[in-house]
Protein backbone atom coordinates (compact mmCIF):
# COMPACT_ATOMS: atom_id res chain seq x y z
CA UNK A 1 0.00 0.00 0.00
CA UNK A 2 2.97 2.31 0.52
CA UNK A 3 4.24 4.50 -2.30
CA UNK A 4 7.48 2.50 -2.33
CA UNK A 5 5.87 -0.81 -3.14
CA UNK A 6 3.74 0.86 -5.80
CA UNK A 7 6.75 2.31 -7.67
CA UNK A 8 8.73 -0.91 -7.46
CA UNK A 9 5.64 -2.68 -8.80
CA UNK A 10 5.42 -0.44 -11.86
CA UNK A 11 9.21 -0.53 -12.33
CA UNK A 12 8.98 -4.32 -12.48
CA UNK A 13 6.20 -3.98 -15.04
CA UNK A 14 8.32 -1.68 -17.15
CA UNK A 15 11.23 -4.13 -16.99
CA UNK A 16 8.90 -6.93 -18.10
CA UNK A 17 7.77 -4.86 -21.06
CA UNK A 18 11.36 -4.14 -22.12
CA UNK A 19 12.28 -7.83 -21.89
CA UNK A 20 9.22 -8.89 -23.94
CA UNK A 21 10.06 -6.27 -26.55
CA UNK A 22 13.67 -7.45 -26.83
CA UNK A 23 12.56 -11.09 -27.15
CA UNK A 24 10.14 -10.23 -29.97
CA UNK A 25 12.80 -8.13 -31.75
CA UNK A 26 15.31 -10.97 -31.46
CA UNK A 27 12.83 -13.52 -32.82
CA UNK A 28 12.01 -11.16 -35.67
CA UNK A 29 15.65 -10.70 -36.53
CA UNK A 30 16.24 -14.50 -36.46
CA UNK A 31 13.34 -15.14 -38.84
CA UNK A 32 14.49 -12.32 -41.15
CA UNK A 33 18.08 -13.55 -41.48
CA UNK A 34 17.09 -17.24 -41.69
CA UNK A 35 15.60 -16.61 -45.14
CA UNK A 36 12.41 -18.58 -44.44
CA UNK A 37 10.41 -15.58 -45.61
CA UNK A 38 11.65 -13.59 -48.63
CA UNK A 39 13.69 -10.64 -47.28
CA UNK A 40 11.77 -8.35 -49.62
CA UNK A 41 8.56 -8.84 -47.62
CA UNK A 42 10.14 -9.41 -44.25
CA UNK A 43 12.98 -6.92 -43.77
CA UNK A 44 15.30 -7.24 -40.80
CA UNK A 45 15.32 -4.87 -37.84
CA UNK A 46 18.13 -2.56 -39.09
CA UNK A 47 16.30 -2.04 -42.40
CA UNK A 48 13.09 -1.12 -40.57
CA UNK A 49 15.00 1.13 -38.18
CA UNK A 50 16.70 2.99 -41.01
CA UNK A 51 13.36 3.39 -42.82
CA UNK A 52 11.93 4.79 -39.58
CA UNK A 53 14.88 7.14 -39.21
CA UNK A 54 14.72 8.47 -42.76
CA UNK A 55 10.96 9.18 -42.46
CA UNK A 56 11.65 10.90 -39.16
CA UNK A 57 14.49 13.00 -40.58
CA UNK A 58 12.52 13.99 -43.69
CA UNK A 59 9.71 15.27 -41.48
CA UNK A 60 7.00 13.23 -43.16
CA UNK A 61 6.59 10.94 -40.14
CA UNK A 62 6.35 13.65 -37.41
CA UNK A 63 3.78 15.57 -39.45
CA UNK A 64 1.65 12.49 -40.12
CA UNK A 65 1.97 11.31 -36.54
CA UNK A 66 0.90 14.66 -35.15
CA UNK A 67 -2.18 14.79 -37.38
CA UNK A 68 -3.24 11.22 -36.62
CA UNK A 69 -2.72 11.57 -32.90
CA UNK A 70 -4.54 14.90 -32.75
CA UNK A 71 -7.49 13.40 -34.64
CA UNK A 72 -7.60 10.32 -32.41
CA UNK A 73 -7.35 12.33 -29.18
CA UNK A 74 -9.86 15.05 -30.05
CA UNK A 75 -12.19 12.39 -31.46
CA UNK A 76 -11.87 10.32 -28.31
CA UNK A 77 -12.47 13.35 -26.08
CA UNK A 78 -15.58 14.31 -28.05
CA UNK A 79 -16.88 10.75 -28.15
CA UNK A 80 -16.29 10.27 -24.43
CA UNK A 81 -18.15 13.45 -23.52
CA UNK A 82 -20.98 12.51 -25.88
CA UNK A 83 -21.06 8.93 -24.56
CA UNK A 84 -21.21 10.08 -20.95
CA UNK A 85 -23.87 12.63 -21.88
CA UNK A 86 -26.01 9.95 -23.54
CA UNK A 87 -25.51 7.65 -20.55
CA UNK A 88 -26.61 10.42 -18.17
CA UNK A 89 -29.64 11.11 -20.36
CA UNK A 90 -30.48 7.39 -20.31
CA UNK A 91 -30.19 7.43 -16.54
CA UNK A 92 -32.41 10.49 -16.13
CA UNK A 93 -35.05 9.37 -18.62
CA UNK A 94 -36.16 5.74 -18.94
CA UNK A 95 -38.07 6.73 -22.10
CA UNK A 96 -34.85 7.90 -23.73
CA UNK A 97 -33.02 4.78 -22.55
CA UNK A 98 -35.60 2.46 -24.09
CA UNK A 99 -35.70 4.47 -27.30
CA UNK A 100 -31.95 4.80 -27.69
CA UNK A 101 -30.97 1.20 -26.84
CA UNK A 102 -32.08 -0.27 -30.20
CA UNK A 103 -30.33 2.55 -32.08
CA UNK A 104 -27.12 1.78 -30.18
CA UNK A 105 -27.48 -1.94 -30.82
CA UNK A 106 -27.93 -1.29 -34.54
CA UNK A 107 -25.18 1.28 -35.13
CA UNK A 108 -22.52 -0.14 -32.82
CA UNK A 109 -21.50 -3.20 -34.91
CA UNK A 110 -20.86 -1.19 -38.12
CA UNK A 111 -17.08 -1.34 -38.81
CA UNK A 112 -15.34 2.02 -39.36
CA UNK A 113 -14.34 1.07 -42.93
CA UNK A 114 -17.99 0.52 -43.88
CA UNK A 115 -18.84 4.05 -42.76
CA UNK A 116 -16.22 5.78 -44.87
CA UNK A 117 -17.84 5.77 -48.37
CA UNK A 118 -21.16 7.30 -47.29
CA UNK A 119 -19.39 9.69 -44.95
CA UNK A 120 -17.23 10.94 -47.85
CA UNK A 121 -20.31 11.58 -49.98
CA UNK A 122 -22.08 13.44 -47.20
CA UNK A 123 -19.27 15.23 -45.41
CA UNK A 124 -16.44 15.51 -47.94
CA UNK A 125 -12.82 14.84 -47.06
CA UNK A 126 -12.27 17.38 -44.28
CA UNK A 127 -12.16 17.18 -40.50
CA UNK A 128 -15.91 16.54 -40.35
CA UNK A 129 -15.31 13.15 -41.95
CA UNK A 130 -12.88 12.17 -39.21
CA UNK A 131 -15.09 13.53 -36.47
CA UNK A 132 -18.08 11.60 -37.79
CA UNK A 133 -16.28 8.26 -38.14
CA UNK A 134 -14.35 8.42 -34.88
CA UNK A 135 -17.35 9.45 -32.82
CA UNK A 136 -19.65 6.89 -34.40
CA UNK A 137 -17.34 3.99 -33.55
CA UNK A 138 -15.84 5.33 -30.30
CA UNK A 139 -18.89 6.59 -28.47
CA UNK A 140 -20.18 3.12 -27.48
CA UNK A 141 -17.81 1.87 -24.77
CA UNK A 142 -18.15 5.03 -22.62
CA UNK A 143 -21.92 4.99 -23.28
CA UNK A 144 -22.54 1.32 -22.42
CA UNK A 145 -20.23 1.38 -19.41
CA UNK A 146 -21.79 4.65 -18.30
CA UNK A 147 -25.34 3.27 -18.46
CA UNK A 148 -24.34 0.13 -16.53
CA UNK A 149 -22.32 2.04 -13.93
CA UNK A 150 -24.99 4.69 -13.32
CA UNK A 151 -27.61 1.98 -12.88
CA UNK A 152 -25.27 0.13 -10.52
CA UNK A 153 -24.69 2.91 -7.99
CA UNK A 154 -25.45 1.32 -4.58
CA UNK A 155 -28.91 2.09 -3.20
CA UNK A 156 -27.37 3.08 0.15
CA UNK A 157 -25.35 5.84 -1.52
CA UNK A 158 -28.44 7.10 -3.35
CA UNK A 159 -30.47 7.02 -0.12
CA UNK A 160 -27.69 8.83 1.72
CA UNK A 161 -28.03 11.54 -0.91
CA UNK A 162 -31.83 11.56 -0.57
CA UNK A 163 -31.49 12.03 3.20
CA UNK A 164 -29.49 15.18 2.37
CA UNK A 165 -32.34 16.29 0.07
CA UNK A 166 -30.04 16.42 -2.96
CA UNK A 167 -31.75 17.49 -6.17
CA UNK A 168 -31.50 15.49 -9.37
CA UNK A 169 -28.38 17.31 -10.63
CA UNK A 170 -26.67 17.38 -7.25
CA UNK A 171 -27.29 13.64 -6.98
CA UNK A 172 -25.77 13.17 -10.42
CA UNK A 173 -22.80 15.42 -9.84
CA UNK A 174 -22.00 14.57 -6.21
CA UNK A 175 -22.85 10.85 -6.08
CA UNK A 176 -23.73 9.08 -9.31
CA UNK A 177 -20.96 10.37 -11.58
CA UNK A 178 -18.11 9.94 -9.05
CA UNK A 179 -19.38 6.43 -8.33
CA UNK A 180 -19.65 5.58 -12.04
CA UNK A 181 -16.41 7.20 -13.21
CA UNK A 182 -14.06 4.20 -12.74
CA UNK A 183 -16.23 2.01 -14.94
CA UNK A 184 -16.66 4.81 -17.47
CA UNK A 185 -12.88 5.14 -17.66
CA UNK A 186 -12.55 1.44 -18.41
CA UNK A 187 -14.80 2.16 -21.39
CA UNK A 188 -12.78 5.20 -22.47
CA UNK A 189 -9.60 3.16 -22.32
CA UNK A 190 -11.11 0.56 -24.59
CA UNK A 191 -12.47 3.30 -26.86
CA UNK A 192 -9.00 4.83 -27.23
CA UNK A 193 -7.79 1.80 -29.19
CA UNK A 194 -10.87 1.86 -31.40
CA UNK A 195 -10.38 5.57 -32.00
CA UNK A 196 -6.80 5.01 -33.26
CA UNK A 197 -7.95 2.22 -35.54
CA UNK A 198 -10.80 4.33 -36.91
CA UNK A 199 -8.52 7.29 -37.68
CA UNK A 200 -5.93 5.18 -39.50
CA UNK A 201 -8.61 3.34 -41.50
CA UNK A 202 -10.29 6.62 -42.46
CA UNK A 203 -6.95 8.10 -43.50
CA UNK A 204 -6.15 5.02 -45.58
CA UNK A 205 -9.48 5.06 -47.38
CA UNK A 206 -10.20 8.74 -47.78
CA UNK A 207 -7.37 10.80 -46.36
CA UNK A 208 -4.70 12.99 -47.88
CA UNK A 209 -2.45 13.07 -44.83
CA UNK A 210 -1.82 11.28 -41.55
CA UNK A 211 -0.31 7.91 -40.68
CA UNK A 212 -2.90 5.84 -42.54
CA UNK A 213 -2.39 7.85 -45.73
CA UNK A 214 1.40 7.62 -45.42
CA UNK A 215 1.16 3.88 -44.84
CA UNK A 216 -0.99 3.22 -47.88
CA UNK A 217 1.26 5.42 -50.06
CA UNK A 218 4.36 3.52 -48.91
CA UNK A 219 2.56 0.23 -49.51
CA UNK A 220 1.64 1.21 -53.08
CA UNK A 221 5.26 2.26 -53.65
CA UNK A 222 6.31 -1.16 -52.28
CA UNK A 223 8.47 0.50 -49.62
CA UNK A 224 8.17 -2.53 -47.33
CA UNK A 225 10.56 -1.44 -44.50
CA UNK A 226 8.67 1.88 -44.31
CA UNK A 227 5.34 0.03 -44.05
CA UNK A 228 6.66 -2.02 -41.14
CA UNK A 229 8.09 1.07 -39.47
CA UNK A 230 4.68 2.76 -39.74
CA UNK A 231 2.96 -0.31 -38.28
CA UNK A 232 5.36 -0.04 -35.39
CA UNK A 233 4.42 3.63 -34.95
CA UNK A 234 0.71 2.66 -34.88
CA UNK A 235 1.48 0.19 -32.09
CA UNK A 236 3.43 2.83 -30.16
CA UNK A 237 0.48 5.22 -30.48
CA UNK A 238 -1.66 2.69 -28.63
CA UNK A 239 0.79 2.73 -25.73
CA UNK A 240 1.02 6.52 -25.82
CA UNK A 241 -2.76 6.86 -25.76
CA UNK A 242 -3.02 4.43 -22.88
CA UNK A 243 -0.45 6.46 -20.97
CA UNK A 244 -2.36 9.71 -21.51
CA UNK A 245 -5.63 8.12 -20.37
CA UNK A 246 -3.85 6.51 -17.42
CA UNK A 247 -2.71 9.96 -16.25
CA UNK A 248 -6.22 11.37 -16.56
CA UNK A 249 -7.65 8.33 -14.82
CA UNK A 250 -5.21 8.76 -11.95
CA UNK A 251 -6.22 12.43 -11.65
CA UNK A 252 -9.96 11.75 -11.59
CA UNK A 253 -10.34 8.28 -10.09
CA UNK A 254 -7.05 7.75 -8.27
CA UNK A 255 -9.02 6.66 -5.19
CA UNK A 256 -10.39 3.71 -7.13
CA UNK A 257 -6.99 2.68 -8.49
CA UNK A 258 -5.53 2.78 -4.97
CA UNK A 259 -8.57 0.95 -3.57
CA UNK A 260 -8.34 -1.91 -6.07
CA UNK A 261 -4.56 -2.18 -5.77
CA UNK A 262 -4.82 -2.40 -2.00
CA UNK A 263 -3.97 -5.86 -0.63
CA UNK A 264 -7.20 -7.45 0.57
CA UNK B 1 -41.46 13.98 27.77
CA UNK B 2 -41.70 15.56 24.30
CA UNK B 3 -42.69 13.26 21.49
CA UNK B 4 -40.08 13.25 18.71
CA UNK B 5 -41.61 10.60 16.48
CA UNK B 6 -45.24 9.59 16.17
CA UNK B 7 -46.13 6.74 13.83
CA UNK B 8 -49.88 6.41 13.44
CA UNK B 9 -51.68 3.58 11.61
CA UNK B 10 -48.90 3.18 9.08
CA UNK B 11 -49.67 0.68 6.32
CA UNK B 12 -47.62 -0.24 3.28
CA UNK B 13 -48.70 -2.46 0.40
CA UNK B 14 -46.75 -3.49 -2.66
CA UNK B 15 -48.47 -4.13 -5.96
CA UNK B 16 -52.06 -3.40 -6.95
CA UNK B 17 -55.44 -5.10 -6.99
CA UNK B 18 -55.55 -8.83 -6.35
CA UNK B 19 -51.75 -9.13 -6.42
CA UNK B 20 -51.24 -6.48 -3.73
CA UNK B 21 -49.20 -7.67 -0.77
CA UNK B 22 -49.79 -5.88 2.49
CA UNK B 23 -46.46 -5.74 4.32
CA UNK B 24 -47.23 -3.28 7.09
CA UNK B 25 -50.75 -3.62 8.43
CA UNK B 26 -51.20 -0.53 10.59
CA UNK B 27 -48.28 0.30 12.88
CA UNK B 28 -48.57 2.86 15.67
CA UNK B 29 -45.96 3.83 18.25
CA UNK B 30 -44.14 6.85 19.61
CA UNK B 31 -40.58 7.75 20.48
CA UNK B 32 -39.92 10.37 23.14
CA UNK B 33 -37.11 12.92 23.37
CA UNK B 34 -33.83 11.24 24.34
CA UNK B 35 -35.32 7.77 24.24
CA UNK B 36 -33.61 4.72 22.76
CA UNK B 37 -36.28 2.50 21.23
CA UNK B 38 -35.69 -0.87 19.58
CA UNK B 39 -38.06 -2.33 17.03
CA UNK B 40 -37.80 -6.09 16.74
CA UNK B 41 -39.89 -8.63 14.86
CA UNK B 42 -39.83 -11.98 13.07
CA UNK B 43 -37.78 -12.26 9.88
CA UNK B 44 -39.45 -10.73 6.86
CA UNK B 45 -41.91 -8.60 8.83
CA UNK B 46 -40.85 -5.44 6.99
CA UNK B 47 -38.62 -3.77 9.58
CA UNK B 48 -36.50 -2.03 6.96
CA UNK B 49 -39.62 -0.99 5.04
CA UNK B 50 -40.90 0.60 8.27
CA UNK B 51 -37.61 2.40 8.86
CA UNK B 52 -37.46 3.73 5.30
CA UNK B 53 -41.06 4.93 5.61
CA UNK B 54 -40.16 6.81 8.79
CA UNK B 55 -37.11 8.30 7.03
CA UNK B 56 -39.34 9.57 4.22
CA UNK B 57 -37.56 7.34 1.70
CA UNK B 58 -40.66 5.20 1.03
CA UNK B 59 -44.19 6.43 0.48
CA UNK B 60 -46.90 5.18 2.83
CA UNK B 61 -50.06 3.44 1.67
CA UNK B 62 -52.00 4.93 4.57
CA UNK B 63 -51.44 6.33 8.04
CA UNK B 64 -48.93 9.01 9.01
CA UNK B 65 -45.44 9.66 10.33
CA UNK B 66 -44.83 12.85 12.29
CA UNK B 67 -41.49 14.24 13.35
CA UNK B 68 -41.95 16.79 16.15
CA UNK B 69 -45.52 17.22 14.92
CA UNK B 70 -44.51 17.79 11.29
CA UNK B 71 -45.93 15.34 8.76
CA UNK B 72 -43.11 13.41 7.03
CA UNK B 73 -43.58 13.17 3.26
CA UNK B 74 -39.94 13.38 2.12
CA UNK B 75 -36.63 12.85 3.97
CA UNK B 76 -36.86 15.47 6.74
CA UNK B 77 -33.91 17.56 7.86
CA UNK B 78 -34.08 16.22 11.39
CA UNK B 79 -33.56 12.53 10.61
CA UNK B 80 -30.29 10.67 10.03
CA UNK B 81 -29.97 7.04 8.98
CA UNK B 82 -27.17 4.56 9.61
CA UNK B 83 -27.59 1.83 7.01
CA UNK B 84 -26.77 -1.82 7.48
CA UNK B 85 -24.26 -2.03 4.65
CA UNK B 86 -21.62 0.53 5.66
CA UNK B 87 -19.33 -0.36 2.76
CA UNK B 88 -22.03 0.74 0.33
CA UNK B 89 -23.36 3.77 2.18
CA UNK B 90 -20.06 5.66 2.52
CA UNK B 91 -18.51 7.33 -0.52
CA UNK B 92 -15.21 5.64 -1.40
CA UNK B 93 -14.00 8.68 -3.36
CA UNK B 94 -14.21 10.90 -0.28
CA UNK B 95 -11.86 10.60 2.66
CA UNK B 96 -13.41 9.96 6.06
CA UNK B 97 -13.52 13.65 7.01
CA UNK B 98 -15.37 14.57 3.82
CA UNK B 99 -17.70 11.60 4.26
CA UNK B 100 -18.61 12.90 7.71
CA UNK B 101 -18.88 16.47 6.44
CA UNK B 102 -21.41 15.25 3.87
CA UNK B 103 -23.74 14.70 6.84
CA UNK B 104 -23.84 18.50 7.25
CA UNK B 105 -25.06 19.14 3.69
CA UNK B 106 -28.41 20.39 5.01
CA UNK B 107 -27.02 22.60 7.74
CA UNK B 108 -26.95 26.14 6.41
CA UNK B 109 -24.65 28.99 7.34
CA UNK B 110 -21.46 27.10 8.17
CA UNK B 111 -18.11 27.75 6.63
CA UNK B 112 -16.05 24.94 5.12
CA UNK B 113 -13.59 25.36 7.98
CA UNK B 114 -16.32 24.95 10.60
CA UNK B 115 -17.67 21.86 8.86
CA UNK B 116 -14.18 20.42 8.67
CA UNK B 117 -13.60 21.02 12.37
CA UNK B 118 -16.93 19.50 13.29
CA UNK B 119 -16.25 16.47 11.08
CA UNK B 120 -12.96 15.95 12.93
CA UNK B 121 -14.78 16.27 16.25
CA UNK B 122 -17.37 13.69 15.24
CA UNK B 123 -14.64 11.27 14.13
CA UNK B 124 -13.03 11.85 17.51
CA UNK B 125 -16.38 11.07 19.20
CA UNK B 126 -16.57 7.64 17.55
CA UNK B 127 -12.95 6.88 18.43
CA UNK B 128 -11.48 7.64 15.01
CA UNK B 129 -9.53 10.80 15.79
CA UNK B 130 -6.69 11.19 13.28
CA UNK B 131 -8.38 9.05 10.62
CA UNK B 132 -9.84 12.01 8.72
CA UNK B 133 -7.34 11.81 5.86
CA UNK B 134 -7.79 8.06 5.41
CA UNK B 135 -10.40 6.61 3.08
CA UNK B 136 -13.23 4.31 4.23
CA UNK B 137 -11.77 1.37 2.29
CA UNK B 138 -8.57 1.67 4.30
CA UNK B 139 -10.50 0.84 7.49
CA UNK B 140 -11.96 -2.35 8.93
CA UNK B 141 -15.71 -3.00 8.75
CA UNK B 142 -16.38 -1.86 12.30
CA UNK B 143 -14.38 1.32 11.76
CA UNK B 144 -16.28 2.05 8.55
CA UNK B 145 -19.55 1.78 10.43
CA UNK B 146 -18.12 4.23 13.00
CA UNK B 147 -17.53 6.70 10.15
CA UNK B 148 -21.16 6.22 9.08
CA UNK B 149 -22.26 6.87 12.68
CA UNK B 150 -20.09 10.00 12.80
CA UNK B 151 -21.71 11.19 9.56
CA UNK B 152 -25.17 10.67 11.08
CA UNK B 153 -24.15 12.54 14.26
CA UNK B 154 -22.73 15.42 12.23
CA UNK B 155 -26.16 16.11 10.77
CA UNK B 156 -27.42 17.20 14.22
CA UNK B 157 -30.63 15.27 13.76
CA UNK B 158 -33.60 15.02 16.12
CA UNK B 159 -33.82 11.30 15.43
CA UNK B 160 -31.17 8.75 14.57
CA UNK B 161 -32.51 5.73 12.66
CA UNK B 162 -30.35 2.63 12.91
CA UNK B 163 -31.13 -0.05 10.33
CA UNK B 164 -29.49 -3.21 11.71
CA UNK B 165 -26.24 -1.26 11.83
CA UNK B 166 -24.24 -4.05 13.46
CA UNK B 167 -25.53 -7.03 11.48
CA UNK B 168 -22.45 -7.18 9.28
CA UNK B 169 -19.69 -6.90 11.91
CA UNK B 170 -18.16 -9.74 13.92
CA UNK B 171 -19.46 -10.58 17.41
CA UNK B 172 -16.72 -8.89 19.45
CA UNK B 173 -16.78 -5.74 17.36
CA UNK B 174 -20.55 -5.78 17.74
CA UNK B 175 -20.40 -5.58 21.56
CA UNK B 176 -17.92 -2.69 21.33
CA UNK B 177 -20.13 -0.91 18.83
CA UNK B 178 -23.24 -1.43 20.96
CA UNK B 179 -21.51 0.31 23.86
CA UNK B 180 -20.21 3.03 21.55
CA UNK B 181 -23.75 3.71 20.29
CA UNK B 182 -25.13 3.77 23.84
CA UNK B 183 -22.34 6.10 24.94
CA UNK B 184 -23.02 8.43 22.03
CA UNK B 185 -26.78 8.36 22.65
CA UNK B 186 -26.15 9.52 26.24
CA UNK B 187 -23.44 12.09 25.45
CA UNK B 188 -25.31 13.73 22.58
CA UNK B 189 -28.76 13.20 24.16
CA UNK B 190 -29.58 11.55 20.84
CA UNK B 191 -33.02 10.07 20.31
CA UNK B 192 -32.52 6.69 18.63
CA UNK B 193 -34.70 4.15 16.87
CA UNK B 194 -32.96 0.84 16.30
CA UNK B 195 -34.42 -1.76 13.96
CA UNK B 196 -32.95 -5.22 14.42
CA UNK B 197 -33.68 -8.94 14.23
CA UNK B 198 -31.34 -9.59 17.18
CA UNK B 199 -33.48 -9.85 20.34
CA UNK B 200 -30.52 -9.64 22.75
CA UNK B 201 -29.27 -6.50 21.04
CA UNK B 202 -32.77 -4.98 20.99
CA UNK B 203 -33.18 -5.48 24.75
CA UNK B 204 -29.58 -4.59 25.68
CA UNK B 205 -29.66 -1.25 23.86
CA UNK B 206 -33.16 0.04 24.50
CA UNK B 207 -35.20 1.94 27.05
CA UNK B 208 -38.21 0.39 25.35
CA UNK B 209 -38.72 -2.46 22.89
CA UNK B 210 -41.50 -2.44 20.29
CA UNK B 211 -42.34 -6.02 19.28
CA UNK B 212 -43.82 -6.48 15.82
CA UNK B 213 -46.05 -9.31 14.56
CA UNK B 214 -45.57 -11.18 11.31
CA UNK B 215 -47.05 -9.88 8.04
CA UNK B 216 -49.21 -7.91 7.65
CA UNK B 217 -47.20 -6.39 10.45
CA UNK B 218 -48.65 -4.53 13.43
CA UNK B 219 -47.28 -3.73 16.88
CA UNK B 220 -47.85 -6.75 19.11
CA UNK B 221 -46.80 -5.11 22.36
CA UNK B 222 -44.18 -2.85 23.91
CA UNK B 223 -41.95 -3.51 26.90
CA UNK B 224 -40.18 -0.89 28.97
CA UNK B 225 -36.68 -2.07 29.89
CA UNK B 226 -36.16 -0.75 33.42
CA UNK B 227 -32.38 -0.94 33.47
CA UNK B 228 -31.45 2.75 33.42
CA UNK B 229 -29.22 4.35 30.79
CA UNK B 230 -25.93 2.72 31.84
CA UNK B 231 -25.50 -0.79 30.48
CA UNK B 232 -22.73 -3.33 30.84
CA UNK B 233 -22.04 -6.21 28.48
CA UNK B 234 -21.68 -8.71 31.35
CA UNK B 235 -23.74 -7.40 34.27
CA UNK B 236 -26.72 -6.18 32.21
CA UNK B 237 -27.02 -9.44 30.35
CA UNK B 238 -27.19 -11.31 33.69
CA UNK B 239 -29.70 -8.89 35.23
CA UNK B 240 -33.12 -10.53 35.91
CA UNK B 241 -34.83 -7.53 34.27
CA UNK B 242 -32.85 -8.14 31.07
CA UNK B 243 -33.52 -11.88 31.20
CA UNK B 244 -37.23 -11.43 31.76
CA UNK B 245 -37.55 -8.94 28.87
CA UNK B 246 -35.48 -11.18 26.61
CA UNK B 247 -37.70 -14.15 27.53
CA UNK B 248 -40.83 -12.17 26.77
CA UNK B 249 -39.64 -10.89 23.35
CA UNK B 250 -38.09 -14.22 22.36
CA UNK B 251 -41.34 -16.07 23.18
CA UNK B 252 -43.45 -13.67 21.09
CA UNK B 253 -41.16 -13.95 18.10
CA UNK B 254 -40.97 -17.74 18.34
CA UNK B 255 -44.77 -17.92 18.41
CA UNK B 256 -45.04 -15.73 15.31
CA UNK B 257 -42.49 -17.85 13.49
CA UNK B 258 -44.29 -21.07 14.46
CA UNK B 259 -47.62 -19.66 13.26
CA UNK B 260 -46.20 -18.47 9.96
CA UNK B 261 -46.39 -20.65 6.85
CA UNK B 262 -42.93 -21.98 6.00
CA UNK B 263 -42.53 -19.86 2.86
CA UNK B 264 -43.14 -16.62 4.78
CA UNK B 265 -39.96 -17.27 6.73
CA UNK B 266 -37.77 -17.42 3.65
Amino acid sequence: MSAGSLTSFSALHRLNAVVSFLVIAAAWQLVAISGVVPAKYFPDIPAIASAFWSMLASGELPGAELRTLTRALTGLAGASILGIGLAVLSDLSPVFRRGFAPVAALVQPIPPAALVPMAVFMLGLGPRLYAFIIILVTVWPPYFNGVAALAGVPGEQIRSGQMMALGRWQMLWQIKLPAALPEIFAGIRYASTISLIAVVVAEMLAGHDGLGFLLIRKAFAIRIPEVYALMFVCALNGILMNGIIGLLRWQLTGWHMRMTEQPA
Amino acid sequence: MDIVLKVDGLTKSYGRGADAVKVLGGISFEVGQGEFVSVVGPSGCGKTTLLFAIAGLHSLTSGSVRLKGQLVTAPPRGVAVVFQDYSRSLFPWKNNRDNVAFGMARIAGRSTGEKRARAEAMLEAVGLGGFGDKYPWQLSGGMQQRVAIARALASESELLLLDEPLAAVDAQTRSDMQDLLLDIAIRFRQTCLLVTHDVDEAVYMADRVVVLTRRPTTVDHEIRIGLGKKRDQIATRENPVFLKARHDVMTSIRNFRAAAPADALA
